[in-house]
């Protein structure tokens, strides 16, 4: 993301100083001092928010996770790291990790896989594409918390749909809120739902910027659907691909109402009586306010915050090494089939 | 670039943003326009059946109006209680406490209204005596009005005692438990007899028969001077085992604990018995009606239980400080714990009183209980009550209930753990969930 | 304010764009069978969870356990009233409007201040203040839910609405969203002819730079306007079932003693039905919006 940085600037150049140090009137001061005040003037007011807002509580919360905390009793004594110690020497923290990646890994990988075929079918001459286009969104106006009613009935044990579809299988109901594996599925089933036609629209907007030549060329060569979606379309979206990958990633790490919501009936609706679909940030909930530690709650608000940072940069280098790498064989090819081809611009 | 259409949507999305100011308004004026009119709220939980009550006291008292909010659970009236506590604002005039979570209530009783400053001791005959003791924190404060009680009977299936050749009237099964003298032994020889011949479960989860093996000891999980007592604790591992065996050998039908398959459990009879609190007869009668069940599904309720008098929940209404209208707020929290309001909400609700009189009146006019093949539950809930004895409630008691011997039964009832591994999960959870 | 941060509502990518939206085709210039297949498919996919809450919704908790049921039932409206009953929906919605808006209006007009002065004014500290909110995005909005009730109690705020506003009132995401849209589609001329005329600094923000905003203001609104109202963390945990929020009210509708599918579901439909409405109104709009978000940057 930060790549975009490095364009051009075409910031408006300083104003020239007068070339003699006259007296300047008052009107030419009072110009200069807009110049120079207004850029501050007008990031202030997001700077003064954010600082309270987002910078105050990110330093509150290390204060909080270094202190004996109780959500009734308030600041206690300084413990140092002991909260962060007892936080990763906590099997539930762990569980709540594994659990998070494992619905994150479940959401991402089908959804981003769907919403490529989805993509390359909509970016065709389509009739009605209006139409198509909208029905593939329908799910992104559904909010997570209806989401999560509507499937956690659907994934009812005994008598849901789910399990009523498995059965025309001949398949044996499935423990959707017991067990870990389905109930991870449950719960990525409802991210896929919602997310998947949002993420095959952006990806479609890549797809539409390939040049087309590059097609009509492959296709001229012989190349089939198949054979162009991976050989042209893919490499071509790369960059968006590995956005859409690295939000998905933000997102799928901070899932909370669908596990909260998929079983509010066992244990206080922590994520299953087991905590076999607590993810982290419900974890980070259940501490906080259901055993009322917030010393510990903000450590696992920190640790949360390393994990995505670390997930992050992972994303960033891949994506930067594979970008560049990509890049580079695009051009060549381009270049190359645009001169064999003799296609002008 | 097609302006145009964008700046449509966002226009609409002004406009219905705007509409929406204007609407929201109008609405919060007109609700405190009134001056004379007093806005109490209420959080209750599970079946409470004051619904009428409410109704009765705002037609009696014109300048009081009552929102009233219902929790699922108690567990989870308890975090959003403490949350509102932590919060410092958000709590309602009136909430509803459980017992098995009082004693946590109790460590921040100060937040709380004396009521001895609105009158509650000259009500204190009025409550079976440990009830109001029970209210009563370290520095002689009360703190709540008592409302319901939970003497525990034997909810059972007729028709599926039927099928599996048991007797089916009430009497007779009270006698086949043991009448005065049930065990759990001969509990879960029954149930094993059931099982064998039917190949069906005996009781619904491990978790609630566990809660009713422990509440009717005469110490819980803690030592009646507040020590934590489960590791080492014979009695309690006793009975676990006792459980633990039941459970293994397919009595428990691993139900899920307040969704029971939507009702649908309750109606297929998917479990012969259930133990029954007072208060839970509502949540039975709840149970029936979602799972698209009347009183055909054969429930009846027998006037016995294993192990002898237990008491299981129970609740309190009290006022927090942060109360703007404590004064009434306090009228209306005695008015609908005085006897005649409680024998209405027995009604209502199945659960039964705290005050004696009310007590009496059920006992006296036995009404059938049409749920139940029309036992007289009120009238069978006095015989239960006789002999309870309130165990002392720790700081933790309904975090261990729930949350330490909860997955462990979880676990057992799947067939995940034998007893030892489920008993020594939940020594596990005792010390990693940090209970006190 | 949590999810307002959250990367999903601003997909913007730097891509170069050739050729127009129309008349294009990708890997398959003439879409067969199996194409308008696979879209049907989609298209049952998507629909039919909705679809199937609308036909539980409206009959009665034994409709849920039909195998594949697809005709509605007469209670619809029955169960509406229940959902009414149970939870003080018109309030919640008209709270969710109040906050989504107030944070669309907010989020959007720091931002493109912001994120002008980004793009296209020159001053001290600029590239290293820029660096900085880059960096902040990536900050999960959970990790500040402690200390913001912990302020929230301190300043009484907790159950009002101005406890779920006031976090979110800026992102740093809208203002390098800006940026980034501002930094190519103002000419520096353009600017430098305003100065010329004597137009002022805020004149020329006003003249030039608000009218070349518009559309990436629009984009940055819907989907501000989104995450406000899907948020459901910090709904929760500041606002109590007296004042909520659509999501929080309907989050409640579960946790009857005794879940009737049947009305939760109702609910379900009934809080979707708002922003249904809008999707048909300006369904084209959000997907060109989406689309453009994807490519502008």
């Amino acid at each position: 993301m930060t790549s975009t940085l490095d364009r051009p600037d075409l910031a408006v150049p300083a104003p020239k100083r007068p070339a003699t140090r006259e007296r300047l009137t008052w009107r030419q001061r009072l110009g200069r001092f807009d110049v120079k005040a207004s850029p501050y003037a007008y990031i202030s007011p997001f700077f003064v928010l954010f600082g309270l807002t987002g910078l105050f509580p990110l330093v509150y919360t290390l204060v909080v996770s270094v202190h004996e905390w109780e959500l009734l009793q308030g600041q206690g004594e300084f413990v140092g790291l002991e909260n962060f110690a007892n936080v990763l020497q906590d099997r539930f923290f762990w569980n709540s990790i594994f659990n998070t990646l494992s619905i994150f890994l479940l959401s991402t990988v089908p959804q981003i896989a769907m919403a490529l075929v989805i993509a390359a079918v909509l970016d065709q001459a389509l009739k009605a594409r209006t139409f198509w286009r909208m029905s593939v969104l329908l799910p992104y106006v559904v909010t997570p918390v209806a989401v999560a009613l509507i499937f956690s009935s659907m994934f009812n044990e005994a008598d849901g749909l789910a399990n009523n579809l498995v059965g025309l299988l001949g398949i044996e109901p499935i423990q959707w809120k017991h067990d870990t594996l389905a109930s991870h599925i449950a719960i990525a089933t409802m991210v896929n739902w919602r997310w998947t036609g949002y993420n095959a629209l952006i990806l479609l907007a890549a797809m539409q910027a390939v040049p087309r030549d590059l097609h009509e060329s492959a296709a001229i060569d012989g190349a089939g659907t198949a054979r162009r979606f991976f050989s042209i379309t893919i490499p071509s979206i790369r960059p968006t691909l590995i956005f859409v990958i690295i939000t998905a990633t933000i997102g799928g790490l901070q899932i909370f109402a669908e596990p909260k919501l998929f079983d509010v009936s066992s244990a206080g609706g922590i994520g299953g009586y087991d905590r076999q679909f607590q993810t982290t940030v419900l974890y980070l909930w259940e501490m906080a306010f259901f055993r009322q530690n917030f010393g510990e709650a903000a450590a696992i608000a920190w640790l949360l915050f390393l994990l995505i940072v670390g997930i992050g940069l992972i994303n960033f280098f891949i994506s930067k090494r594979i970008a560049t790498a990509e890049g580079r064989v695009i051009k060549k090819r381009t270049a190359k089939r645009l001169a064999t081809k003799e296609v002008g611009k | 670039m097609k302006l145009s259409r964008r700046t449509t949507a966002a226009a609409a999305l002004a406009g219905a943003a705007a509409i929406s100011l204007v609407a929201t308004g109008c609405s919060s004026n007109s609700g405190g326009g009134d001056g004379e009119t007093i806005e109490l709220t209420i959080t209750t939980f599970g079946t409470f059946g004051y619904e009428d009550l409410y109704t009765e006291y705002e037609e009696a008292n014109p300048n009081i109006d009552i929102v009233a909010n219902n929790i699922d659970t108690g567990g989870n009236a308890r975090t959003d209680l403490f949350t509102k506590l932590g919060a410092g604002s958000g709590v309602s005039d009136i909430v509803a406490i459980e017992e098995g979570w009082l004693g946590a209530i109790m460590e921040v009783s100060d937040q709380f209204v004396d009521l001895t400053e609105h009158g509650i001791e000259e009500r204190a005959g009025d409550w079976v005596d440990w009830k109001y003791e029970q209210a009563t924190d370290p520095e002689g404060r009360v703190i709540g009005y008592g409302t319901d009680i939970g003497p525990e009977g034997l909810c059972y299936n007729g028709a599926a005692f039927e099928a599996a050749g048991l007797p089916t009237d009430r009497d007779e099964v009270a006698e086949l438990f043991g009448g005065e003298d049930a065990t759990w032994e001969r509990y879960f020889e029954l149930g094993q007899q059931y099982t064998d011949a039917t190949g069906k479960a005996w009781y619904d989860h491990s978790g609630f028969v566990w809660n009713a093996m422990v509440n009717q000891l005469e110490e819980g999980y803690y030592t009646s001077d507040g020590e934590l007592n489960v590791d080492g604790n014979a009695e309690l591992r006793e009975r676990f085992d006792q459980l633990a065996e039941a459970t293994t050998n397919g009595q428990s039908a691993a139900q899920t604990a307040w969704d029971w398959n939507g009702g649908k459990s309750f109606v297929d009879g998917t479990f012969a018995t259930f133990v029954c609190p007072g208060w839970m007869l509502g949540v039975v009668q709840g149970q029936l009606e979602a799972g698209g069940g009347g009183p055909d599904t054969g429930w009846d309720f027998a006037d016995v239980f294993p192990g002898g008098a237990a008491n299981w929940g129970g609740a309190f209404l009290s006022i927090p400080t942060s109360s703007e209208h404590p004064e009434e707020a306090a009228a209306l929290a005695d008015w609908l714990t005085q006897p005649e309001q409680q024998v209405k909400q027995s009604a209502a609700a199945g659960n039964f009183p705290s005050t004696l009189e009310a007590q009496e009146e059920l006992a006296a006019n036995p009404t059938p209980n049409e749920v139940f093949n029309d036992a007289p539950t009120g009238q069978i809930l006095a015989s239960r009550a006789e002999g309870v004895v309130a165990q002392y409630k720790g700081p933790d008691d309904s975090i261990i209930q729930e949350n330490v011997f909860g997955p462990a039964l979880q676990a057992l009832d799947r067939g995940e753990a034998d007893g030892d591994t489920a008993w020594q999960e939940a020594l596990d959870l005792l010390v990693e969930l940090e209970v006190e | 304010m949590t999810g307002i941060t959250d990367a999903r509502a601003f997909p913007l990518r730097p891509a170069k764009r050739k050729g127009g939206d129309a008349g294009n085709a990708g890997i398959g210039s003439k879409p067969g069978f199996l194409s308008y297949g696979i879209l049907l498919a989609v298209l049952l996919g998507s629909a039919y969870p909705l679809w199937w809450s609308f036909v539980v919704g409206s009959g009665t908790n034994a409709t849920r356990a039909e195998t594949f049921p697809l005709i509605p039932g007469g209670n619809f409206f029955a169960n509406a009233s229940q959902v009414l009953g149970a939870i003080p929906f018109w309030q919640a919605l008209g709270n969710s409007l109040i906050v989504s808006s107030i944070i669309t209006v907010s989020v959007v007009t720091f931002s493109t201040l912001a994120g002008y002065a980004f793009a296209k004014l020159r001053f001290r500290g600029r590239d290293g203040l820029m660096i900085f909110v880059i960096a902040t995005m990536a900050i999960p909005t959970q990790l500040g839910i402690i200390p913001l009730f912990i302020v929230m109690r301190e300043l009484g705020w907790t159950g009002e609405l101005g406890a779920v506003i006031v976090p979110t009132l800026v992102t740093a995401f809208g203002v390098f969203f800006m940026r980034q849209y501002l930094v190519d589609v103002i000419p520096d001329e353009l600017i430098e002819a305003a100065r010329v005329d004597g137009a002022n600094q805020i004149r020329t923000f006003i003249n030039v730079a608000i009218p070349a905003a518009r559309p990436a203001m629009a984009i940055l609104a819907l989907f501000t306007f989104m995450m406000a109202w899907t948020d459901y963390l910090w709904p929760l945990i500041v606002l109590d079932p007296t004042n909520p929020t659509l999501q929080t009210a309907l989050g409640q509708l579960q946790s009857g003693y005794y879940v009737d599918y049947s009305i939760v579901l109702a609910g379900a439909i009934l809080s979707t039905i708002p922003l249904l409405i809008l999707f048909i109104v300006a369904g084209r709009q959000l997907i060109s919006g989406i689309m453009q978000g994807a490519v502008k940057g």
